[in-house]
């Protein structure tokens, strides 16, 4: 380049780079309070921070678990918020070092909320995960009902409760689980007085509701020993109290009294239908003992062995097979002892009945109260073990008219812990799916239930576990990562859970219905749905 | 003699020059008498106080220009409360001697209907102070503009101002005057000296006395006809030592246009209410919040230095000859990672 082409390119952009029109000599630009708070500050993609007032009201105030939403041009972000800190525009030990109490400049001081982005919504109202983030500064507001409308969309059919942003309920959009996925087995985890039984009660409603509406696409079993589920106790409802939905309803019971209610037939089981391993759940078993019992199916009919064992010639023949007569007459004694304790053990049987309902998508409930921990899982076990063989048969003869069946179990880590050796629960979480069979599990201690065995449950409804060691199992195995929710798991009261599912984009944070309540609305639905159906019309007001 | 001794010396000798044992002997050499020490009682005014500010950060400095970083604006506060803060520039600006005269004269003709500066030899070292100087009193225009009568206007710095816009602040005075608004500036450091054989620090020993003649209490004192050099008659005001809080031991500059003359201590009253935070007690809450919401961080420069990497690397220039250009070669001997 010439010289002169260079300075006069030089001097060009000298006269650019001076200030021009009166217009360029002034750029104002205006900071106000408004500006300061509810913008995103920063930090990536996995994480959003962004501030709020220090000081907000009772009502505004900023709780974990709440979701925000983001508008940037045209996407809505969603971020629950998972921690709130204080923080401020100043250095060091500042609040500490303060002369005097007139402070002045509260805008310079505030919360900062660290937030989990959820994902994003789109101009065609689709919820996608984002991969990218909210241009900084983007304003934040507090999720509205109609940023959760995607929601409703991706929601189940079997509803337990309402959305809750923080502690405020989004009633516009109910939490629901899907039917569909019931075979992949659900677990209910909380600790004592969290509304576990509320909450399996609202679920077991809402299955009755889908049955006796012929949309159920599960039987529900579930074995209750406490004898709470059936009629309720004192002003807490029942399942028979629902009689809207009394039809989507099969009940059982091993007490007299509950069994002389219409719509409840006494439990039996047969003797035919009790296993040598069923058995073996009901004792502490010496090395010998459990050999000579796990030697009573070889040696004796499948079919008769209780009548036979118990017979002189039978103890003889467990005898010439070498067992002890010590041994012999400690496992006789016992299959005695639990002949005559449980006295549903008959000739006649309810399972094949109790079946037939599970398959026809109805809830059926077997109570057992004031039944003993190791008998109600003799119970369970045997009926469990009875539906699981069914089911496969079924499986083989390609019966396809059936529904797939969920299997209730209280106090699960019983049963699932790792080390126990129910082995009939693990299989049918290992293998239950591909017969449509599901396990939900209950328990106040998930960290006692095997790993791999956790990680097979794709429904967590999780409702508050104090215990860290409980929390950290569940986000080791939980399918969607739960690790951020830490402190909302802990933090949830009573009514309040996060459901992790499948075909819900994200864990959501519900409250579920009180039983009693949702009792009354259900009521009210149907009375509304029986006058549209006989030609009325659905008044403005209730 | 080791490091401990000599440092025990300077010690003593600071003491002996620095150290005020009594007044007698500051109030002998400077004038001042106890009775110029005016108490000044907070009083709560309702109308709003302005704080003007400006920042200056190096990008990077070269043997023929340098680049700075300024930015100039006000913060606005009625009682407690801050109201606003309004930025009146922000830009990078190329203190390239060449150019400097085109980069003010548009201000100066504009906001100001002057022409022309004239920048002496010795000026040209200080350009970028001057600029940011410039865009202060740019923004203090625009905070006449924003106010209304009885509302007061603080300045960080002093209106002793260097040569070249002492015709902006002839300007700004009139503006402030006609408007009826209070115009004040508060300089954090100050170079007056008194003493007959040393140079001694006057607001520091100001403030000494004051606290033993008005303990605990606010007061002013004004520097009219005092055996102190503080540039008076080189512009058309007058200057004071003020304490703005009585729970305070610091006190400072202020300088006043001459038609405040009559009200400085109606004021100063109200700037005292207003002087009392828990953040920055005994200096203007406005200022302190000017100063906070205008300066420009550390970051900000090493991130505007970073972007001007980026631009030169974009149009053609190497690693090396972008290093050799802008690396500061304490960086090397500091052996801090640099460009």
């Amino acid at each position: 380049m010439r010289a002169e082409e260079r300075e006069k390119k030089v001097a060009i952009k000298q006269e650019n780079i001076q200030p021009s029109g009166a217009e360029s000599l002034l750029n104002r630009k205006v900071i106000e309070e408004r500006d300061t708070t509810y913008r995103i500050v920063s930090k990536n993609v996995s994480e959003y921070h962004f501030i709020v007032p220090f000081d907000l009201s009772e009502e505004e105030r900023v709780e974990v678990g709440q979701i925000f939403s983001i508008k940037d041009q045209g996407l809505t972000f969603l971020a629950r918020a998972v921690n709130i800190e204080h923080s401020s525009n100043y250095d060091g030990h500042w609040d500490t070092t303060m002369k005097g109490t007139q402070f002045f400049d509260s805008d310079q001081i505030f919360n900062r909320v660290s937030a989990e982005p959820l994902g994003c919504i789109n101009r065609k109202l689709e919820f996608k995960k984002s991969r990218t983030l909210p241009t900084k500064f983007a304003p934040v507001a507090r999720a509205e009902r109609e940023e959760f409308r995607f929601l409703s969309q991706v929601m189940g059919d079997i509803e337990v409760g309402y959305l809750r942003n923080g502690s405020r309920l989004v009633e516009e959009i109910q939490v629901a689980l899907h039917s569909e996925v019931m075979d992949h087995h659900m677990g209910v985890f909380a600790t004592t007085g969290m509304g576990k039984s509320n909450f399996m009660k609202v679920f077991a409603a809402s299955c009755m509701r889908l049955a006796a509406r012929g949309q159920s696409k599960f039987g529900l079993l579930i074995v209750d020993p406490h004898g709470e589920y059936l009629k309720g106790k004192g002003p807490v409802k029942g399942l028979t109290h629902l009689k809207r939905y009394r039809e989507g309803l099969a009940c059982y019971s091993t007490n007299r009294q509950n069994a002389s209610d219409p719509g409840v037939e006494e439990l039996a089981i047969s003797e035919s239908e009790i296993f040598p391993e069923d058995i073996a759940l009901l004792y502490e078993w010496s090395p010998p003992q459990r050999d000579a019992l796990e030697a009573v199916s070889r040696i004796f009919d499948p079919a008769s062995w209780l009548e036979e064992i118990k017979s002189p010639e039978g103890m003889v023949r467990m005898m010439q097979e070498g067992f002890k007569d010590s041994t012999v007459n400690v496992l006789v004694r016992r299959i005695k002892n639990e002949l005559e304790r449980n006295p549903y053990i008959r000739k006649r049987s309810s399972l094949a009945n109790i079946l037939a309902n599970l398959q026809k998508g109805k809830v059926v409930l077997v109570d057992i109260p004031r039944m003993s921990d190791r008998s109600e899982l003799f119970l369970l076990s045997v009926i469990s073990r009875y539906i699981l063989d069914e089911y496969k048969k079924d499986e083989k003869e390609g019966g396809e008219s059936r529904k797939n069946c969920l299997i209730t179990i209280e106090e699960a880590q019983r049963v699932l812990g790792s080390g126990s050796n129910i082995s009939r629960f693990e299989s049918i979480a290992r293998e239950g799916r591909k017969f449509g069979v599901g396990l939900c599990a209950i328990t106040q201690q998930p960290k006692l239930i095997d790993k791999q065995l956790l990680s097979q449950f794709n429904t967590l409804v999780v409702m508050g576990l104090g215990d860290r060691n409980d929390r950290r199992q569940l986000e080791e195995s939980a399918k969607q990562d739960l690790t951020s929710m830490d402190i909302e798991i802990q933090t949830l009261e009573k009514g309040e859970a996060v459901v992790s599912t499948l075909n819900i984009p994200f864990p959501v944070p519900a409250r579920i219905h009180r039983y009693e309540d949702y009792l009354r609305r259900l009521d009210k639905e149907d009375k509304q749905e029986s006058l549209i159906a006989r030609g009325g019309f659905k008044p403005f007001l209730d | 003699m080791d490091e401990d001794s000599r440092l025990s010396l300077i010690a003593e000798l600071i003491r002996d020059h620095i150290s005020l044992d009594g007044i007698d002997r500051y109030l002998a050499e400077t004038g001042v008498q106890s009775c110029d020490f005016v108490p000044v009682e907070p009083r709560d005014f309702a109308g709003e106080i302005f704080a003007v500010d400006g920042s200056n950060a190096s990008i990077c400095g070269w043997s023929t220009a340098n680049v700075n970083l300024i930015r100039a604006g006000y913060a606005v506060y009625r009682e407690r409360d801050w109201k606003r803060t309004v930025i009146t520039f922000d830009d990078a600006f190329l203190a390239d001697p060449q150019l400097c005269q085109k980069m003010f004269d548009p201000y100066l003709e504009h906001f100001f209907g002057l022409k022309g500066i004239d920048f002496k030899e010795s000026d040209l070292d200080r350009l970028s102070s001057y600029y940011r100087e410039l865009h202060e009193y740019v923004a203090i225009n625009d905070a006449l503009s924003e106010a209304h009568a009885g509302d007061i206007i603080l300045y960080d710095g002093s209106f002793d101002v260097f040569e070249p816009l002492r015709g902006v602040l002839a300007a700004i005075f009139d503006r402030a005057r006609e408007k009826g608004i209070a115009l004040l500036a508060v300089a954090k450091s100050s170079s007056i000296f008194w003493g007959e054989v040393v140079s001694l620090p006057f607001v520091q020993h100001t403030s000494m006395a004051g606290s033993r003649l008005l303990p605990g209490a606010a007061w002013y004192l004004s520097l009219k006809d005092k055996k102190v050099d503080a540039g008076q008659g080189r512009w058309n005001g007058q200057t004071y030592i003020v304490r703005f809080c009585g729970q305070s031991e610091h006190a400072f500059r202020v300088d006043a246009p001459s038609y405040l003359a009559d009200d400085i201590g109606s004021v100063l009253e109200k700037l005292a209410a207003y002087s009392c935070s828990a953040e920055c007690m005994g200096y203007p809450h406005a200022l302190f919040r000017a100063h906070r919401d205008i300066r420009i961080t550390e970051q900000e420069g090493a991130a505007a230095c970073e972007r001007l990497m980026a631009q030169l690397s974009e149009i053609g220039m190497t690693h090396s000859e972008i290093r050799l250009l802008m690396q500061d070669f304490h960086d090397i001997l500091e052996m801090r990672p640099g460009i």
